[in-house]
């Protein structure tokens, strides 16, 4: 049993409205930490879009990879951020602006052709639904084969190359300058996480007070 | 979609099957929350003291504003859970098509998850997974 066709295009109309909606808050809601929750809304949207379209396995390739790797970086990003660093003032900002809205409007009309001149009509490949993520495995696993493990050592490679990245006192001095590398981050790696706390109300359950820097 | 035979389009045909019973448990997850607000809206006594003001902080109070800058090495968790995180991606599909491939492609995916935890192993080494 599958979801009626009424059914479909009210979901349809949900996540599309979710999705613009979603988008336009990301980008106009002057908090980051809002925007960024809602980009995991458009994600999650889009996701239920490829859901729409018999695309199982793009649609939790969406909420993995987006939803969980790409929204929960930009969310640590935006932890590490301090705000009380006030940011400068953009110099031309209207001018900024304008070139970035002819950019969109142009992207948007470019799109809009697209969608008008394209040949929508032309039946496509029929959908094969559940049976398609099988597929994908079976071709991951024989003619996909390499790349598959090439994959897993890119995602070693990425590991290493974040780790060698983010703890600095791998490396005793900047790669370029020469100077010794950024001390801050390196004092911060090595301060504890956990403040001592001189008497902590339940020892079961210790409250992490995030240092204040 | 009513209007796609006027254009001259096929009517889209969602195929995948068992994904009323996902409509079904997405519409009450989503009410859930919304629920229990409302709830809370409509039960809880009104108190503009305060101390009703602050953060919840496990029933201690707050030291400063919740927007702090956090220690990079949280950073470091994050960056691994990702690693893993899209491994899972390429691990869906070999689980849901296990049943009809054989011995081979068992011991690629274990080949896969080695190479990984190798990855593991040097952020286990290096002190990412540390917490001091």
């Amino acid at each position: 049993m599958t979801i009626a066709s009424s059914t479909q295009f009210l979901c349809f109309a949900a996540l599309s409205a979710a999705v613009a909606i979603g988008a336009l808050g990301v980008v106009l809601l002057p908090n980051i930490v809002y925007s960024a929750f809602l980009l995991g809304g458009v994600f999650l949207s889009v996701a239920g879009l490829y859901l729409l379209l018999n695309a199982s396995f793009v649609a939790a390739a969406q909420v993995l990879v987006y939803v969980g790797a790409v929204n929960v970086l930009i969310l640590f990003a935006i932890m590490l951020v301090n705000k009380k660093e006030a940011m400068a003032e953009i110099p031309g900002l209207a001018l900024r602006r304008v070139l970035s809205g002819a950019v969109c409007a142009g992207l948007f009309v470019l799109l809009l052709r697209v969608a008008f001149i394209t040949p929508w009509a032309t039946p496509g490949p029929e959908p094969i639904g559940d049976e398609a993520t099988i597929r994908i495995g079976e071709h991951l696993f024989s003619d996909y084969l390499l790349p598959f493990e090439l994959a897993s050592v890119l995602l070693l490679m990425a590991m290493i190359g974040a780790i060698v990245l983010a703890r600095r006192d791998v490396l005793s001095a900047d790669i370029v300058t020469g100077e010794p590398a950024d001390q801050g981050l390196i004092e911060k790696s090595r301060t504890p996480l956990l403040l001592e706390t001189p008497a902590p109300a339940s020892p079961a359950m210790p409250t992490p007070v995030l240092e204040k820097r | 979609m009513p209007d796609c035979a006027a254009v001259g389009l096929p009517a889209p045909v969602f195929v995948l099957s068992g994904y009323d019973a996902f409509l079904g448990f997405l519409l009450i997850a989503a009410a859930v929350p919304v629920l229990a607000l409302v709830t809370n809206k409509l039960l809880s006594p009104t108190s503009r003291s305060g101390e009703r003001d602050l953060t919840y902080e496990s029933g201690m109070e707050p030291i400063g504003g919740a927007w702090i800058q956090f220690n990079i090495r949280y950073y470091m968790f994050a960056l691994v859970f990702v690693i893993f995180d899209v491994e899972t991606v390429f691990l869906y599909p070999w689980a849901v098509a296990f049943h009809r491939l054989g011995l081979l492609a068992f011991i690629e995916a274990l080949v896969f998850i080695s190479i990984l935890l190798v990855a593991l192993a040097y952020a286990w080494r290096k002190g990412a997974l540390e917490w001091s």
